[in-house]
């Protein structure tokens, strides 16, 4: 009994690191209006499977990257979605008149450059890109 | 052949300038960026035995072809209009004529509350709104059972409203309801009216309403969504008998009533899905005619359906599946003849995705059974004038381009 506790201990510890490090893969960023400086998990993956578009009262529009790790870090870490589970997630809202696509861009700059000129934009980038122009926000 | 060759070739072709060509998919209106998606499918299926779902698959057909397009934009932050035209040719089913699939207003009030109002899709089981966006799907054809392609129009909207909306739970995940009511729509070149003439009576008029919900439970454990749904649907037809003893007398069928329960579930673990629904329809009719006297006659109709499904990504391009598929008649019309009361379907499919907005599918249909003639189930005399057979094997070949 005391074995199985220290290896469920472990198990959970290892499997929280895990997370961590993917989550560390990324960070979010939003246009410098959004007035928060940090949003939960659920509300993060609230707003980018489009099932809300407010944070802290801000309204909040998502862009994402078409590819690449910061992308695939991101969707694994908060949306619990592979890329085409994604697209298709999108899609069938789009096809049934209640969302309209996200942007994609191609890379970090893009994504930076976006969210820096655009009001109420959130978005991810690798954990080491530049921000400058945008804010980041913890994730709790 | 040779003409057919050459259309597979020509519509391959278009397919990939399609998906190359088409980038500019938004436009502004004043100041308001309106954004445009659609989607063309063409099929091929061929089976043995059994002409299934109005083409002449024994011949092997490619009379299987739908498209879409929708236009949505945002008039403010939380007002939104959208609206699709939508056309197929499936056998003799709509004949390709366009239809209008949706056009409504949403005005989100709140994240936990908002309005839909205008032709709305309904939100039905898993797939109900979504049923005729092939791309979307893992499947060249969804379980029969529960979302037959011969009925698509009855069930796929209403006119009316719906109330939606977000309820977070916190640790418990999030909750997803719709509540609705409206109008039905049956189409003249679909299910309903096909048996019915199969069986000797035409309908001079029909019209119907439904009302119902549907909550979807996000829950703690990742990847597991499960869901229930619940729809009254009203339906009143008239017309006569034009062939048979009763030629030329007239009748009506009211429900009394028409219920569906549905419970239904998806997981998402790696690199697979799995997917099952089941449905408990209670469906009741009262036929009226001059030769019943007073009394209408009651007509037990009820049905169980369900499917499951388990599909794994082999590669980002590639992924392969299988399902089962089942629908029982409760009171089948000639209880003696056992192909009569049930169909089973198993199904094996393989998805490629040529890029993000094309793709193929091959999937194999093996069916038991064809379900009962006063029904719709896919199988119709009118295009089996040899008599059912028992099992039916079928290919479906697909492939659709989306923008």
């Amino acid at each position: 009994m005391k074995h199985a506790k220290y290896f469920l201990a472990a198990t959970a510890i290892l499997l929280l690191g895990a997370l961590s490090a993917r989550a560390a893969d990324v960070k979010v960023i939003v246009n410098p209006s959004v007035s928060v400086s940090s949003v939960s998990a659920g509300d993060l993956q609230a707003v980018f499977l489009l099932d809300s578009d407010s944070l802290g009262g801000n309204h909040v529009v998502p862009v994402l990257e078409k590819s690449g790790p910061a992308h695939e870090a991101f969707l694994k870490a908060f949306l619990g979605k592979n890329d085409a589970a994604l697209q298709a997630f999108y899609r069938s809202l789009v096809f049934t008149g209640k969302a309209s696509m996200p942007k994609f861009l191609a890379s970090d700059a893009e994504v930076v450059a976006y969210v820096a000129k655009t009001k109420g934009a959130i978005g991810y980038v690798s954990s080491g890109a530049s921000t400058e122009g945008v804010k980041t926000l913890t994730v709790k | 052949m040779r003409s057919m060759n050459r259309r597979v070739f020509v519509g391959a072709f278009a397919a990939l300038a399609l998906t190359v060509a088409v980038q500019a998919q938004e436009f502004k209106v004043f100041d308001h960026t309106v954004q445009v998606h659609g989607f063309a499918s063409q099929g091929f299926a061929y089976s043995n035995n059994n002409n299934f779902l109005t083409m002449n698959t024994s011949n092997g057909s490619p009379a299987f072809t739908e498209g879409a397009v929708n236009l949505s934009t945002s008039i403010t932050d939380k007002f939104r209009v959208a609206a699709q035209g939508y056309d197929r040719k499936i056998g003799s089913l709509d004949d390709g004529r366009p239809q209008l699939d949706y056009a409504y207003g949403d005005y989100k009030f709140a994240g936990w509350f908002g309005v839909r109002a205008g032709k709305v899709k309904t939100a039905l089981g898993l797939y109900n709104d979504t049923q005729d966006m092939e791309f979307l799907h893992t499947w060249a054809l969804l379980p029969q059972s529960v979302y037959p392609v011969d009925l698509r129009t009855t069930f796929i909207a209403h006119t009316g409203g719906d109330l939606y909306g977000r309820i977070p739970l916190k640790k418990a995940g999030k909750l997803n309801y719709t509540a609705y009511a409206g109008t039905r729509t049956f189409d003249p070149r679909e299910g309903y009216y096909y048996f019915s003439l199969a069986n000797g009576f035409n309908i001079e008029s029909i019209s119907g309403r439904t009302e119902g919900w549907d909550l979807k439970w996000t829950t703690p454990v990742k990847g597991l969504m499960l869901g229930s749904s619940w729809a009254n649907l009203t339906g009143s037809r008239a017309g006569q008998w034009v062939s048979g003893p009763f030629a030329g007398a007239p009748y009506t069928i009211d429900t009394v009533p028409n219920r569906v329960w549905a419970g239904y579930g998806d997981y998402n673990r790696g690199r697979w899905e799995f997917t099952s629904e089941y449905r408990s329809t209670l469906d009741e009719l009262a036929i009226g005619s001059p030769l019943f006297g007073t009394a209408a006659f009651m007509y037990n109709q009820s049905t169980e359906e369900w499917y499951a499904t388990a599909a794994y990504r082999i590669n980002p391009k590639l992924q392969v599946g299988v399902y089962h598929s089942n629908v029982h008649i409760d009171n089948p019309s000639n209880p003696l003849n056992t192909a009569s009361n049930h169909i089973t379907d198993e199904v094996g499919t393989a998805r490629y995705d040529l890029n993000s907005h094309w793709e193929v599918k091959a999937e194999g249909h093996f069916m038991d059974g064809y379900g009962d003639i006063y029904s719709a189930q896919g199988f119709y005399s009118q295009w089996n004038a040899d008599g059912l057979k028992p099992k039916t094997d079928m290919l479906v070949l697909r492939t659709s381009v989306n923008f």
